[in-house]
Parts: structure tokens; sequence; C-alpha cells
């Protein structure tokens, strides 16, 4: 995915926000967005929430964090612009064992066949069937209804090494400065 | 200068000294940080493996160029479907009759022509000794997709192609017409002297890109119509007969008008080499390092050969399309398959003056597409209580939109 975001040539530098320095001189619209990026527990979100759980790889993919046990995977809305209109999506074999970073499909945009690496260990259980007739979904809903496939974390602590919504958003920015 | 004909090197060496050679030297070249390569093989199946084993082997912050030419051969993207897109019965190496519709055929026999599916995505093309292919792999940090569009743009009009730019499309083409009056940028590789919104002719695609972007590293590879001599009869190798009974997923390919550059093969050769140089190399200057058939030892060239010369591969990717002679007014009864991974998965015949249907039986769910060899045996076997003379019909009609494999060569 990362060769993928180079290749958009920076144009999305200029496209994402910056939030402001410091909280005491900015407006309330950056204040909110301030508030947002900081962890789930420091806004007063019960743990019991059903809401996906995201966090995020340097290669650009998401993994649901809610239930280790089927955790969807995609890739970032920040990838999924970069790649362009998706026509073909390559999804893996239900039922396969992969390891962290392996290549477990492949999706066709402009003339590029991308790589999409797991984000982490386990096995396959699900795939998204929708991405075979409307490969586009992946573009309209790259972190909603375009999900790519269904994991069974074989190894929890791997989750750990991710990054969340947060930190993912910041690492963006200094990918795009580039 | 570059020399083309030079005697096969490894020939003189006996098989275990070729191999360790072979074995050091691929390692330790494709640790430097910038490579240049030519390969002396004709061979695509080959060509196409050293591009993938440089791509998979090469150190992450290298940059690399490899040029080769293919021998006839018929590429198609990684996500296509080759009985849409190409006439497979013209890829045996049965001589063919000319027939009416086909005079351009006649006397101008290609033999047998390779059908590759690679690795990276987008439509298909036709190779052939008339016709350089060019690489670039590089980091994915530094990758834009016009970059070595534009580089090898640069190395045309180093050769006095003043007409080439590179279009909105990642492609090469060159500029119809007559000489515009604006005075234009000679460093934007977008935009010549006779560029025109409203041209009377449309440009003549000279290249074609595609790309495979793995983790760290980026593949652009295109090719570059020099001086083809087949350029009449590859629009029929092309055009599939299959295409109006068909409806599929996957990647079309997207048809331009072509033409050739008419440049020698070499002096391309060392015109592109030069400007990788310019980019790349402090020196300025770099060896063209040769290489051929003897990295097919190299384990991971091997691998990656006998892959790509596999039928499953070639075959079985194929996205998921369907096929039906509804669109044909003379049949008298409908047949359809469902085809799957290349393998047919389901199946009807349903007759269009009465009720009577079949399905296809439950020992046939699975069959390889590619490896029916004569739709007149085949059929009765997957169809039962059907009439034999309807059965023969529906055969002669596959025949011709289905090749039967006996049919199709294409593999070294």
């Amino acid at each position: 995915m990362s060769a993928a975001i180079a290749g958009s040539g920076g144009a999305l530098a200029k496209v994402l926000q910056r939030p402001a320095q410091g909280l005491a001189r900015c407006s309330h619209q950056q204040y909110l967005r301030l508030r947002a990026q900081r962890p789930a527990h420091a806004r007063g979100l019960t743990a019991g929430t059903r809401a996906l759980q995201k966090k995020y790889t340097e290669d650009h993919e998401w993994i649901d964090t809610s239930n280790p046990e089927s955790a969807a995977i995609g890739i970032s809305s920040y990838a999924a612009k970069a790649l362009g209109d998706v026509v073909y999506v390559e999804l893996p074999t239900i039922g396969t064992s992969v390891s962290k970073g392996d290549a477990i499909g492949a999706v066709e945009s402009v003339k590029s066949a991308s790589d999409i690496m797991t984000p982490v260990s386990g096995e396959i259980l699900e795939v998204n069937s929708v991405l075979e007739d409307t490969p586009g979904t992946i573009n309209k809903s790259p972190e909603g209804e375009g999900w790519l496939a269904r994991i069974k974390v074989e190894n929890v602590s791997e989750l750990e090494g991710l990054m969340d919504e947060g930190a993912y958003k910041a690492f963006t920015e200094e990918v795009a400065e580039k | 200068m570059i020399t083309w004909n030079r005697a096969y090197r490894g020939a003189h060496l006996s098989l275990s000294q070729r191999r360790w050679l072979s074995k050091l030297t691929l390692e330790r070249l494709a640790t430097r940080p910038v490579q240049s390569y030519i390969s002396t093989s004709n061979n695509p199946y080959l060509n196409l493996s050293l591009e993938h084993y440089l791509l998979q082997k090469s150190s992450p912050e290298s940059t690399i160029l490899l040029l080769y030419v293919n021998r006839p051969s018929i590429i198609i993207g990684r996500n296509q479907n080759p009985w849409l897109e190409v006439n497979l019965s013209l890829l045996s190496p049965a001589p063919r009759a000319a027939t009416n519709s086909e005079p351009e055929l006649a006397g101008s026999f290609l033999g047998a022509v390779d059908l590759v599916r690679r690795r990276s995505g987008g439509g298909t093309v036709f190779h052939d000794e008339g016709n350089v292919n060019w690489t670039v792999i590089c980091s994915s940090k530094t990758f834009t997709r016009d970059k070595h569009a534009e580089m090898v743009t640069r190395a045309l009009r180093s050769l006095g192609v003043e007409r080439a730019r590179v279009n909105e499309r990642h492609d090469i083409v060159l500029d119809q017409g007559e000489r515009g009056g604006d005075v234009v940028d000679g460093a934007d590789m977008h935009v010549t002297p006779f560029t025109r919104q409203n041209a009377a002719s449309r440009p003549l695609k000279v290249s074609g890109s595609a790309y495979k972007l793995t983790r760290q590293r980026a593949l652009h590879h295109g090719t570059c119509l020099l001086s083809s001599p087949n350029l009449n009869v590859i629009p029929h190798y092309l055009h599939s007969p299959s295409k109006p009974f068909m409806s599929a997923r996957g990647v079309e390919s997207v048809s331009s008008p072509v033409g050739n550059i008419l440049l020698e093969n070499e002096e391309f050769m060392g015109a592109v080499q030069k400007q990788f140089a310019v980019m790349y190399s402090e020196s300025r200057a770099t060896e063209l390092q040769e290489v051929g058939l003897e990295w097919l030892e190299n384990e991971t060239v091997g691998k990656g050969y006998d892959e790509l010369n596999s039928l499953d591969w070639t075959y079985l990717q194929t996205p998921q399309f369907n096929v039906s002679n509804a669109a044909d007014a003379l049949a008298s009864t409908d047949v359809q398959f469902t085809v799957r991974n290349g393998t047919i998965t389901a199946g009807v015949l349903r007759s269009r003056n009465n009720s009577a249907f079949s399905q296809l039986g439950e020992d046939s769910v699975g069959t390889r597409l590619h490896e029916i060899a004569a739709w007149s045996t085949a059929l009765p076997r997957m169809f039962t209580g059907v009439d034999r003379a309807e059965c023969d019909k529906l055969a002669t009609w596959l025949e011709s939109v289905l090749p039967p494999s006996h049919k199709t060569a294409g593999h070294s």
C-alpha cells in the first residue's frame, strides 16, 4: 500500500488539515478536533461499546479490534484515495493461515496491481463478496462497507503494536509532508 | 554502443561452475544502489521472471533498469480474461488457411505465439522483435506513475522524436498533425509543439504502462513500438470472437490506435540507458549487465518462471465470467456457463422451442475450461438427455467462442 500512497505525488498534503499548535489559541472547531484525537478512555467512552475500534498499520491497513475472534480488516481512507478508482479486488481464500505482513490479496487501480498485507497473523474466516461485484465499494466506504476480510487473530499481542486513530492521522500527515 | 549479438557466455562453463557463478553474481548484483540490465533472451516467461526476481530480491533503496525484447507473444494483465481479450484459436503453431474475412493473415503467418499473464495490472499488449520493453524498479517512497514514462519520453526526444509525450493514462503517444503556433516548454514531457485540444487526428499510442506495487518497492514496465512488422495482424489477435457472448468481472483492455516510431532497437535502448544514468548514477555512466537463460538456475527465478509458464496461472487466475449464446439469434437451444477460477461451476441448456432443459451434471462441475479438448465429446458428457443434433450444433458454436485446447498452444 505504501508504494501506491507515494505515487499520488503529495497532493494530499494540501488537503489534510493540521491541528492548531496550542489549545489556548485555536477556534472551537479546532478544539473539538483535538479533543477527538485523545484516546477513547479520556473522552469518557464506556468499555462495552460495540462501535468499531480501529487500529492502523504503517502500510495503511486497518483492523477492528473489538472482537479478535473475528476481526474485520481493510484499507484506510487515506490509502483508498491514493489508489484511485479500484477496478478489481483479489480476495484471500477462506481458511488460509496467514502471518503478519503476508500479502493476502491485491487491488487493481490505474493499471497497478497493489499488494494488500494482513496487519496480524491468523486464519481468514470470511471475505467480503460485495467487492467481487462492486470493487468501487472500496473507494466509497473503505473503512465501512469496503472491508476486505475477517480474520481470527492468532496472537492478540500483535494488536498492541498498531496505531490508534489519532496516531495514524499524525502518521499520514508526516508521510504526506515527505 | 551496445552490441546485441554476443555469444551465450555461460556455454563453455560446466554446470556446477555456472551454478556457483550464477548464485554469487546475482546476490551481489542485487545489492548495488543503481543497476542496469539487458536480457539476452527473447523468452517472455524468462524476461518477466527476471523482472519479478529483481522486484523481490533487490535492496529496498536500489533503482533498477531492465531492457528486453520478446519473441511474438501476447501479454495479458493480471486480472484479465484470455478468452475475452485474445483470439485464442490463432495462437496454435498449425498454419491457418486464409479466409475471405481475414486476407491479411495469409502469408504473414507468425507461427506459435506465446500467451503470458503478467503480474502487473492493466490491459493486453502484443510483443514482437520490433517492440522493446523497459522496466524500472525503485523504492516505493520515490515512486510516481509518470516519472519513468517521462524518462523514456526524454530518451525518445533525444533521438529526434519530438512528437512524443506522456498522456493522462501514463502512456506515451505521438501527436499527429501540424505544428501549432504556441511556444512550448521543452522540459515538459506532457506536451509537444503538435499537441492540440481538438486535434484532427488522435495521437498514436507507442508505449503502454503497467505497474506492480509491493510494500517497499514499485515496478513500472512499459512497451515501446519501434518497428513491429505485425501492426496489420495484431488487431486480429487481440479481437476475440467471444466478446458479444461474455459478461465478465475483471479488467478490460482500452483499445488505442498504435504506430511505429521507426527507430532501431539498439538506438532506443542506448538512449533509455543514458537517461537512466543521468537520473540515478553519480558517474553518469553505468554498464548494462547482461542477464539471460543462465539465471534460470537460481531457485527464485526458476520458481517464478515455472509459475508464469503454468497453465494454472494463465487460465485459472481469470476473474469470474458468464458465457451465453443469448445474442446468437440463429441458435435453437440456449447454452449458459458460469466460469469461476477458470473452471465451470454451473451450466444449463434450455430449448428455445419448448420447455426442455438440462443442468450441468455434478461430475462436470469443476471442469477446467482450458483443458477441454473437444466440445463435441465434452458437451454430451456434461449434459444428459439432450438431442444429439442440438448438442452438435452447440458444440460447433462453442468451438469458435471457447476454442478447445488443441487449437490454442502458447506455452514453451
